[in-house]
């Protein structure tokens, strides 16, 4: 895919290269929209302005609320599972933490916060901080599911404590999943660097110089460096 | 407005179970079919339309087969587990120390019937939508507050019950212990003075209170303080404070990063 820009006074052309299947993007969103709804519904219980939703007769519709989402949330990462299991499998392994990572978290807040371009270890198609954000959203979703089901069907079947164990348990990765929901919102929506990830997340594409310069890796293959002929002059036109 | 509790004796007991009716009646509760699980009880448990209920515990000795008789039913502690994880205020205190649960306001969580030390509240509850309310004596508050006796207490005609100022009701829980012990009943005690800072039901009893299925010892559990004590805030603090860095990082990023060399 290519698009035409027009700079002032040049002409840029952005070669576009896929990132996200159709199915990976519409768990995404599938994911997200859940999330968020059951992120709302269990807010009543934190907010002190949303108090009065968690009573009586409101109290029983948010809860219902919660119920449906929830299915819906467990269910959608089982049939992209089923539906699309190498695709699945290759994510996970590209999943795994390396030396790099540790590279990269140095380099993260000159980087991210003060806009200084500095040269960042090469990243594979997560970068250190989306492979931190999917293994604590995976970890989060099972927690999720196995905690909820508990609290759904296990009252007065399971022992007392392991009720109420659920009940802190389930809080506990809600305000972790709900922190990292603000960080990511951050930087896949408002953070000036980050911009075509909601464009990847949308449209399933980056750019040739994004791919470059944060996931070169996965770019270029192998380790990351350029092949002879591609040096150092071309990775340093993007930011 | 004073502490008031009731006070009921084991040993003046019958299991006649008119307390029940009366709960039943006065709180306009459904009643419960019959059945025969091998014993005197009935109903067989606590539930959404029975708040209270005579227990039956049988104790052999030698040859003898003694028998002793619990009154049920919410215990009114002062340190209320139920009331500390309750969502909805639903569950409250009240200055005569009865512990209510507001129809009204409950939504049907159950987290009360998963808290309480004594496994009290009871959920009429469809476990699919979760639709349900919690139910629990509430010492009758609504005669309780217009100096009535609570129904059961004005119906038990063996005068195992009584109901008062709680200084009052424990003096003389204690008198009837001490006369107790001396007439054959060694192990006789009273239960309830300062358990859970002072529990608002307070029993007469002729054995230790593992005889009678009761905790020697009942605690708040200890994830009961931890939801609004910790959860709580933390959630709290941790969202504002995330927002926060997100817009601060947002704001120092923008000063720095050119959009113009951004591909």
């Amino acid at each position: 895919m290519t698009a035409r820009i027009r700079g002032t006074g040049s002409v840029i052309q952005l070669k576009w290269i896929p990132r996200y299947t159709t199915l990976e993007r519409s768990l995404h969103w599938a994911h997200t929209a859940t999330f968020l709804i059951l992120a709302a519904t269990g807010m009543i219980l934190f907010v002190p302005i949303f108090a009065p939703l968690a009573r009586g007769e409101a109290g029983q519709f948010i809860r219902l609320l919660h119920r449906i989402c929830a299915v819906f949330f467990a269910a959608v990462p089982i049939i992209y599972a089923l539906i699309a299991p190498r695709r699945l499998l290759q994510t996970l392994k590209d999943l795994r933490f390396n030396k790099s990572d540790i590279e990269w978290l140095k380099n993260a807040f000159p980087y991210y916060v003060l806009g200084q371009h500095r040269s960042m270890p090469p990243q594979g198609r997560w970068n250190t901080g989306e492979k931190a954000n999917v293994v604590l959203l995976v970890a989060s979703t099972i927690i999720f599911t196995i905690t909820g089901f508990l609290m759904w069907f296990g009252k007065g079947i399971v022992p007392a404590w392991l009720f109420q164990a659920s009940v802190i348990i389930h809080d506990l990765a809600m305000i972790v999943s709900v922190n990292m929901f603000i960080i990511h919102f951050y930087l896949a929506v408002a953070h000036p660097l980050m911009w075509q990830s909601l464009v990847s997340m949308r449209f399933g594409v980056v750019s040739e110089s994004y791919a470059r310069e944060h996931h070169g890796k996965w770019y270029w293959g192998g380790d990351g460096t350029p092949p002879p002929g591609f040096g150092p002059a071309e990775t340093q036109e993007g930011h | 407005m004073a502490k008031m509790a009731m006070l009921y004796d084991s040993s003046l007991c019958t299991a006649c179970r008119g307390c029940q009716v009366a709960c039943k009646q006065w709180n306009d509760l459904e009643a419960t079919k019959t059945t025969n699980t091998g014993s005197y009880e009935n109903p067989p448990d606590l539930s959404a339309n029975t708040w209270t209920r005579i227990s039956f515990f049988e104790m052999e000795e030698g040859q003898d087969v003694k028998w002793f008789f619990l009154k049920r039913g919410c215990m009114h502690c002062t340190e209320a587990a139920c009331v500390e994880v309750c969502p909805t205020g639903a569950l409250k205190h009240h200055p005569n120390g009865n512990v209510t649960v507001e129809r009204e306001l409950c939504n049907g969580c159950g987290y009360c019937t998963q808290f309480c030390p004594f496994h009290i509240p009871r959920l009429d509850q469809e476990i699919a939508t979760g639709a349900g309310k919690s139910y629990k004596c509430n010492l009758c508050q609504d005669r309780t507050t217009n100096g009535e006796l609570p129904a059961c207490v004005q119906t038990c005609p063996a005068g195992a019950l009584s109901y008062g100022d709680r200084g009052q009701m424990i003096a003389r829980g204690q008198a009837r212990v001490e006369y107790l012990k001396s007439h054959g009943f060694p192990n006789a005690n009273l239960y309830g003075a300062n358990l859970l800072g002072g529990l608002g039901r307070m029993y007469v009893l002729l054995e230790q209170p593992a005889v009678y299925g009761l905790p020697e010892s009942p605690r708040s559990p200890a994830l009961a303080q931890v939801w609004q004590g910790f959860v709580q805030p933390v959630a709290q603090i941790s969202f504002g404070a995330s927002a926060l860095a997100v817009v601060a990082a947002f704001l120092v990023a923008r000063r720095h990063i050119k959009m113009e060399k951004v591909e």
